[in-house]
């Protein structure tokens, strides 16, 4: 059975605590500062937020329900989702159907992660269970070392180059530049992309995302009630997710996308050459080029020819990452799951008509399990 | 004690054991407390000098966020598909190159856990 439409539920009020490198606050802080900023641009009162979507890997020994007293919050829906990089999409259609529903009439959706000193090492030393003890032994390298695998292996598959990927983090770059948020704004010619220090080979140093401190957010609500605060926003056309998808892969060439692309467009009733603006994933440049073959920008194998074929760059062929992405924003943990979400929803503000947004997350052990994608209009 | 801890203790004796399910017969890694497919907890651990297995995918770390670890960069890491099934991070002898042919051995590291090493046949 086809998924139901979202009705007149839309997602609106897109904000950033702006990140930085290093904090002492905690990750409270992040999100609580991300909720002041929800409440500043809507005029809402923090009563009239009855629903709360929240995803941090640093909140710990805190859950949703501590916070929700931390900061003040009294809502009847409540989620935590701590899928990393699908968090956005996984918020947002989760809101959006308690809105449509009823169970709630305004939802705040935050991400954020505090960065310590030690906060990245405690992260990635205990992410998992298979992570702790079957990966982390092997070189502690945490993401770049499972993410070199995964990249070693499509560029075997796609014939993917240095080069192609780098094409990728310089376009972005050049869109950083555009972007008083983004903490890597400085100029990255193909040169300096080539020549940086190996990390895990084939990564090098710009293929990798600098984790940081920050915070996104965004508010779910019915469109009537949008328009009446005055706030531009988005319809949500059509949302998917998978986890743990083709576990008979023996490594990770497709995403869960590639089941679920089909239903994607389908219910959008449009298809990719129909987006103004493209945000995938981009933890690394290859997981965006999984998202151009898997959602159906280009055939399967084809990833490569198509990052040859297109111009990334601010006025280019494919409005791709304008933020400058989390290659050039830096990865505020959880925040990297909201991070394309926000951006699309202010390009959708501006002149864009529709929007795709993808997320990846969770390398529990050999692969990333959490896969989603979200098509937007204004 | 957990499945991963039993796993050490065979390392130890330089032995790999891997944990199959009695049930429907699933070779399973990372250990568990029950199968992956057919959700059964009565698991036994096949246990042997090494598996054979093929190279999957190597990178070469130059980063470590372990200092006992960092003291060996660079480091050979690869994925590898053992015959028996699953899929496993390994550290790689030198000579290991994408789609050789590996076999498998299993030793304890300095703390004490147990780790993979896939050496060429």
């Amino acid at each position: 059975m086809p998924a139901m439409d979202y009705g007149d539920a839309v997602a609106c009020a897109p904000v950033t605590v702006p990140y930085v490198r290093r904090s002492d606050k905690g990750a409270a802080w992040w999100l609580g500062s991300a909720l002041r900023k929800l409440l500043e641009v809507s005029g809402l009162d923090k009563a009239q937020i009855d629903g709360l979507c929240l995803s941090s890997f640093t909140l710990a020994p805190d859950g949703p329900a501590p916070f929700v007293q931390y900061v003040g919050l009294s809502p009847r829906f409540l989620e935590f989702l701590p899928t990393g990089g699908a968090c956005g999409v996984m918020a947002l259609r989760r809101a959006a159907r308690a809105v449509q529903c009823g169970d709630a009439e305004i939802v705040a959706c935050i991400a954020g992660n505090a960065n310590g000193p030690t906060s990245f090492q405690d992260l990635v030393s205990q992410f998992s269970s298979f992570s702790r003890d079957c990966v982390w032994p092997y070189g502690a390298g945490g993401p770049n070392q499972s993410f070199a695998l995964l990249t070693e292996h499509a560029m075997r598959r796609t014939g993917a180059t240095r080069e192609d990927f780098g094409k990728l983090c310089v376009a972005q770059r050049r869109w950083a530049q555009r972007n008083p948020l983004a903490l890597l704004r400085s100029e990255l010619t193909l040169e300096d992309y080539l020549a940086a220090r190996p990390i895990a080979e084939p990564l090098h140093l710009f293929d990798c995302v600098m984790p940081c401190a920050g915070a996104d957010a965004f508010l779910v609500m019915r469109r009537s009630r949008a328009q009446a605060l005055g706030l531009p926003c988005a319809r949500i056309l059509a949302t998917i997710e998978r986890h743990n998808a083709f576990l008979e892969d023996p490594i990770q060439w497709r995403g869960g996308w590639a089941m679920d692309a089909e239903a994607l467009w389908r219910q959008a009733a449009l298809g990719p050459s129909d987006m103004d603006v493209v945000q995938t994933y981009d933890d690394y440049p290859v997981i965006s080029m999984l998202q151009f073959e898997d959602l159906g920008f280009c055939a399967k194998d084809d990833g490569a020819a198509f990052i040859r074929s297109n111009d990334f760059t601010p006025g280019g062929s494919l409005r791709h990452n304008t933020g400058g992405g989390q290659l050039s924003c830096g990865q505020a943990g959880a925040a990297g799951g909201f991070l394309g979400l926000v951006e699309a929803l202010r390009q959708l503000a501006s002149d864009a008509r529709h929007a795709l947004v993808g997320g990846f997350g969770m390398i529990n052990y050999d692969r990333g399990l959490c896969t989603a994608a979200a098509v937007l209009a204004r | 004690m957990t499945p991963i801890a039993e796993m050490g203790v065979h390392a130890k004796a330089g032995k790999l054991a891997l944990q199959r399910c009695t049930a429907c017969g699933a070779m399973q890694y990372p250990p568990r407390e029950l199968c992956w497919r057919c959700l059964g907890d009565d698991l036994e651990w096949r246990v042997s000098d090494h598996e054979p297995a093929e190279v999957l995918a190597t990178t070469t770390l130059h980063n470590s966020h372990d200092t006992h670890l960092r003291l060996r960069l660079p480091l050979r890491v690869g994925l590898v598909r053992l015959d028996a099934g699953p899929t496993a991070v390994c550290f790689l002898a030198e000579s290991c190159q994408t789609g050789a042919r590996v076999v498998v051995g299993s030793e304890t590291d300095n703390a004490g856990r147990a780790v993979l090493t896939a050496t060429p046949i």
